[in-house]
């Protein structure tokens, strides 16, 4: 299904230029990103901007399948070329002619399925397995990966050849949380799409104060996880229990994914200590004097994180409402590592 | 004296783009500059794909040089392109094969680029 690429953040605009200028040139391509992030839309929307729109667009996950078959799902074959092949079967180089082809996880391609490719991209021919005829095809290759292949040449897992000849444009789309800029106007288009989806169901469209919370969460899933969610909230009405399963799943919805303090519920100490790890009581360095500061340092940076956001960080209030000298503040701020929230 | 000669120049790595700059522009050249592949495109796009000579780093985020190539070839063969790459041989061979006129390898003398420069546009 065809959609736009949404979002506003530098990343997705300079996206959205590139493939308005290279879409009808059907260049090798390959589309970078962590999984989620919405790789295929990108490939869909080059398609669509070319003039090979209209042709096929056939999707290939390498990932999905094992070597062989992927050969033969890629190539085809003439009949009786292995045990089963009782017809032959073109192959998707084949049916995607004059289309595109998407091959989906390629980092994940083996070794000698890219010695093959390869030579594809090079020569625009391939033999169909069993078959000594090489098939003429003009398809327009689009790879797309969440692997960093410069990592994979080096490890030996990716021919650099190949890299370079797939390189010709190279796309990369930022996950989710590295242009929180986009969030708002991907709930905003998803809720419209699943609301028009949906259309017989009762919809309960979530509050803002939900909504505010899905833009500050960090979404490690993308933007296929904000589409489950949104799907969920529209078609379940609970959101705020998807809200408390998010929260409980990352501890991080609140806020700062990276601190405790901005956690609104009651800590359990026991999640201060590590006793399996760092605080176990086979480590040298264990001692109940340790862990006693441990856990009063996480309770002390608790107390007073608060104390100071409720006085818009005033420290002099501060000090008289926790009751200790204005000196005293000012080393606790800096021994526990407190800092004052972001400007934006 | 005739028109400058009108050059573009891409190169995503500032230093090289700022030293062919000055060195081409004292010497007597209309250089224009493009610090990725988008902006080329766009330059190119806005002259028609008129200018003398093109001078392209190969291995660039997003448009790469031999996409610049490409392209370019596509609606001006006769516009002559020098490829500059400094990551081996591979980058360099896909320039040749999408027709780009010399391909000179990082680091190069300016005195040598010049010298390409004036033997391609005879």
């Amino acid at each position: 299904m065809y959609r736009p690429i949404i979002g506003v953040s530098e990343n997705v605009v300079k996206i959205r230029e590139v493939i308005d200028h290279i879409a009808d040139t059907g260049l090798n391509t390959v589309i970078c990103g962590e999984s989620g992030v919405g790789k295929e839309v990108i490939a869909q929307n080059l398609y669509q901007n070319s003039s090979r729109s209209g042709k096929p667009f056939i999707r290939v996950n390498c990932a999905a399948l094992p070597d062989g078959l992927l050969e033969s799902e890629l190539f085809g074959y003439e009949k009786g070329a292995f045990t089963g092949a009782d017809r032959k079967t073109r192959g998707k180089f084949e049916l995607a002619n004059q289309g595109v082809l998407m091959l989906d996880e390629i980092g994940d391609m083996s070794l000698p399925l890219q010695a093959k490719l390869l030579h594809v991209l090079q020569s625009g021919e391939f033999a169909p397995l069993g078959s000594e005829k090489e098939v003429k095809t003009d398809t327009w290759v689009i790879a797309a990966t969440n692997h960093e292949l410069e990592k994979d040449i080096k490890a030996g897992k990716f021919r650099e050849d190949l890299y370079y000849r797939l390189n010709i444009i190279r796309i990369y789309i930022q996950p989710l949380r590295e242009r929180p800029e986009d969030i708002a106007p991907l709930i905003e288009y998803y809720l419209e799409e699943y609301t028009r989806q949906f259309n017989t169901a009762k919809i309960i469209r979530p509050s803002q104060s939900v909504i505010d919370q899905l833009i500050r969460y960090h979404w490690p899933g993308n933007v296929r996880e904000l589409q489950n969610i949104l799907k969920r909230m529209l078609v379940l009405g609970d959101a705020e229990k998807i809200l408390n399963e998010l929260h409980a799943r990352s501890g991080e919805i609140n806020g700062n994914p990276t601190t405790v303090t901005d956690d609104r519920t009651p800590a359990n100490p026991m999640n201060i200590i590590d006793l399996y790890g760092k605080d176990s009581p086979n480590e040298s360095s264990f001692s109940l004097k340790k862990i006693r500061k441990t856990a009063l340092d996480h309770i002390e940076k608790e107390v007073i994180s608060h104390v100071l956001e409720k006085t818009g960080w005033n420290r002099s209030k501060a000090t008289k409402i926790l009751k200790i000298s204005y000196k005293t503040l000012l080393y606790k701020i800096s021994d526990l590592g407190i800092t004052p929230p972001s400007k934006n | 004296m005739g028109t400058a000669i009108k050059l573009l120049i891409i190169d995503d790595n500032e230093e090289i783009l700022t030293s062919l700059n000055r060195f081409l522009s004292r010497k007597g050249y209309d250089v224009e500059l493009a610090a990725n592949g988008l902006v080329a495109l766009k330059k190119l796009e806005a002259v028609n794909y008129n200018f003398d000579l093109v001078i392209t780093d190969l291995v660039m985020p997003n448009i790469s040089g031999v996409a610049i190539t490409t392209i370019i070839k596509k609606h001006n063969s006769q516009m002559p392109i020098i490829a500059i790459t400094g990551y081996g041989e591979q980058p360099g061979s896909l320039a040749k094969e999408a027709h780009a006129d010399f391909v000179m390898n990082k680091p190069f003398k300016l005195d040598e680029i010049e010298a390409t420069i004036q033997r391609l546009l005879k």
